[in-house]
């Protein structure tokens, strides 16, 4: 029998692998690709033809637009950063972080590793990538139709955009990374990172600080893109966002490691 | 869908609308009816820019239909609904919601097109298992380094390694200190005052001590606390108070839960290899070979452990363990959820590890643990009401009988044994034997033939009435109750 199984072959496994086949071997990555550029390519179609779209349901009522911009083309699919996209990240994220969830896969793991830091920076690092390549991949799907359709944007804006939006997905894979040493359930940590997400805006209220937050990410595309601001402008929030990450990942870490299973 | 209105305006035929002051508004002239958006739906027609960026579209949605149809054709089973119900979902349902909803609800991911369908194989000795012998010394350094350093940040409260052993060793009678016995002599385990309370239920003042190369099997009923010791062994729980000492290093230490889980989309190979790059990296892939073969899974070990059954995974379980060669196998019920034929060959599987390796494990199943425990420990109600051997456990706790067969009339001889002093019962049982119960197994089995012979009967056999550990069990906590 195990020169039956000496024969097989199959590539080492490590920490970085598992995280990878996860990705690979289950629909999380072909969703995230997927959702955005679903949207990076809708979105430009959308504001390009939304008078004509509304036209035909207003019952007498004619809305107008203004002409469709470059700018607002692309702008459409960089609000998914705050949408949809961003719920999609969450709960993929959600998945890879709530090994506790499950009492024998938390003992396999955690009486193997050698550190909860190995448990962790993996499922970041992979999961965070993910996120960003697959909002790249409809941000430059959204460049093109936008290109198509109405004009090309600002390729320094676009890219400043860009960069924008995956530093912020990164953000917000590491706050999913601490919510799931709040909750042990896939459900309850995609529910406090949400809501950990999407309340910060609140406190952009205050207009001292709505520089600074992470959220300031989530808007920064659109006034990039219609020139209202430049990058430098953005970099107090980009500052704060990767300290956030940062120390959200360093609770997790901590946090798991006095968490009983 | 997300559409955002900025800076729109409503006209109403009939209706003149005020518009703001100062507004910023554009006036839009009237649509005229020839705009792409009509055309497309009055004539059917599109404009070449729209019609091309529409086709990337369309092609992501074909794309997704198409990937789910072929997934759905190699797939040997799906979940929640026959395969024909979701290819009409995937085709019907509006593109792609219908294709969503498969990869998440229906598709199966324990399925395996290229797994290898061959049954799991039997058990075999460990006689077959002792490839990577010597692998323990190059993976020992850093990864027992790094578990003692983490532990050492929190996580391994009340836990000593080798260099802080003999805390609270005393506190067992009759052994002297640890630090004192030759290092192959000394427990491999012990505990003191081990105490994690929830609330009136938990573990009390458990003074554990584990022989080195061992079979310990740990017995209770139900909420005993066995799962609450191996758990603070195992160091995924804390205690309140005491102490607990590891004579090895972390890294040698192996822990196999009653429920195994493991993420279903990874073959049995790939799990059993994690591990071993988790707690041997130095170990080739032949240390997973034969860990997969030790414990009868060599042929699934291309099946992805979706499909696998919980004896099945149980035996993962083991492989997992055993591939990092450990010195000390925590088992947690390790055949609770294994056919009688399976039992049998775990059991041997881990009997065989005595004396070169040392196996805690926990069961309710009490003939198992008299079938390979060396040593025992009963706990009811958080306490260890016993440890020690098992023979020893036997002896004590259960006054040794016999069912004497004589030729001829039983009555003399039962009425010349009741009247010695080390028999605590002697009567007849049916029209040629005698049930003896004595104070001692040494009194019985001298004084019995005596007696016989005394009387001048002729012994057909004398056979000693099995006394197994399910009855001292019950002598103990009956006396204790």
């Amino acid at each position: 029998m195990a020169t039956a199984t000496s024969s097989m072959t199959w590539q080492s496994m490590n920490l970085w692998r598992l995280e990878w086949l996860r990705l690979k071997r289950t629909p999380r990555a072909l969703t995230m690709a997927a959702v955005f550029v679903f949207f990076g390519l809708l979105q430009p179609i959308l504001t390009k033809y939304q008078s004509q779209l509304l036209s035909h349901v207003g019952n007498g009522v004619r809305i107008s637009f203004p002409p469709a911009t470059p700018a607002a083309g692309v702008s459409g699919y960089f609000r998914e950063l705050a949408g949809t996209g961003l719920i999609v990240v969450v709960v993929i994220a959600a998945g890879a972080f709530t090994f506790d969830a499950h009492h024998g896969l938390a003992i396999f793991l955690r009486t193997r590793v050698t550190g909860f830091w190995r448990l962790i920076v993996p499922r970041y690092t992979v999961n965070a990538g993910a996120a960003g390549l697959a909002f790249v991949l409809g941000a430059l799907a959204a460049w093109f139709e936008t290109s198509l359709l109405i004009g090309a944007p600002a390729a320094g804006a676009m890219l400043a955009a860009m960069l924008c939006g995956v530093v912020y997905l990164g953000y917000a894979v590491a706050v999913t990374a601490f919510a799931a040493t709040l909750a042990r359930g896939t459900l309850a940590t995609v529910g406090i990172a949400l809501a950990g997400l999407f309340a910060l805006p609140i406190a952009g209220v205050y207009r001292p600080i709505a520089d600074w937050l992470p959220s300031a990410l989530t808007s920064a595309p659109a006034a990039l893109l219609g020139g209202t601001h430049h990058l430098p402008h953005y970099l107090p929030a980009f500052a704060v966002t990767v300290a956030v990450g940062g120390a959200a990942l360093a609770a997790a870490v901590l946090r798991l490691r006095v968490r009983e299973i | 869908m997300l559409l955002t209105f900025s800076y729109l305006r409503l006209e109403c035929p009939g209706a003149a609308l005020a518009e703001p002051k100062g507004s910023s508004w554009v006036k839009v002239p009237p649509m005229p009816n020839d705009l792409p958006a009509a055309v497309a739906i009055g004539s059917g027609k599109l404009p070449p820019n729209l019609a091309l960026a529409l086709v990337p579209l369309l092609v992501l949605i074909v794309a997704l239909d198409v990937y789910c149809l072929v997934d759905l054709a190699r797939a040997k089973s799906v979940r929640n609904v026959p395969k024909w119900v979701w290819a009409i979902v995937i085709l019907f349902v509006s593109a792609p919601i219908g294709a969503l909803v498969y990869l998440f609800v229906g598709r199966d991911r324990g399925h395996d097109a290229t797994h290898d369908p061959a049954p799991a194989g039997a058990i075999i000795g460990p006689g077959g298992g002792e490839a990577g012998t010597g692998r323990e010394a190059g993976a020992d350094g850093d990864a027992g380094a790094g578990r003692e350093a983490d532990a050492a940040g929190g996580a391994g409260d009340g836990v000593n390694t080798d260099a802080e052993a003999g805390l609270g060793v005393g506190r067992a009678a009759g052994r002297p200190p640890v630090d004192q016995m030759p290092p192959d002599c000394r427990p491999i385990v012990t505990t003191s005052g081990l105490t994690r309370d929830y609330g009136g239920a938990g573990l009390f003042d458990v003074d554990l001590v584990v022989p080195r190369g061992s079979i310990y099997g740990l017995v209770g009923p139900n909420g005993a606390g066995k799962t609450t010791l191996l758990s603070l062994l195992s160091e995924t729980r804390r205690p309140d108070r005491g102490t607990i000492s590891m004579h090895i290093g972390r890294n040698q230490i192996a822990v196999c839960p009653d429920v195994p889980e493991f993420d279903g989309w990874l073959t049995a190979a790939e799990v059993t290899d994690l591990a071993r790059s988790l707690v041997a990296p130095s170990a080739g892939k032949q240390a997973v070979a034969t860990a997969l073969a030790t414990a009868g899974l060599a042929g699934s070990a291309g099946r992805r452990v979706g499909g696998f059954s919980r004896g099945m995974l149980q035996r993962l379980g083991l492989a997992c363990a055993l591939v990092g060669e450990p010195e000390l196998l925590i088992l947690d019920e390790p055949t609770s959820a294994l056919d009688p034929a399976g039992r049998a060959e775990m059991l041997s599987l881990v009997a065989a590890m005595r004396g070169h390796r040392t196996v805690i494990f926990s069961s309710h199943i009490l003939a198992d643990v008299q079938r390979i425990a060396d040593h025992v420990g009963i706990l009811r109600d958080g306490r260890l009401l016993y440890q020690g051997a098992t023979k020893d456990l036997i002896d004590t706790y259960l006054e040794p009988s016999w069912l004497v067969r004589i030729a001829g009339d039983p009555e003399p001889v039962a009425a010349a044994l009741a009247g010695e002093p080390w028999t605590t019962r002697a009567e007849p049982a049916g029209a040629d034997a005698i049930r003896v119960d004595a104070t001692s197994l040494e009194a019985g089995e001298r004084g019995i033939p005596a007696v016989i012979a005394g009387c001048g009967a002729r012994q057909v056999s004398c056979e000693p009435v099995a006394a197994d550990l399910e009855s001292a069990f019950l002598a103990l906590t009956g006396a204790h109750s």
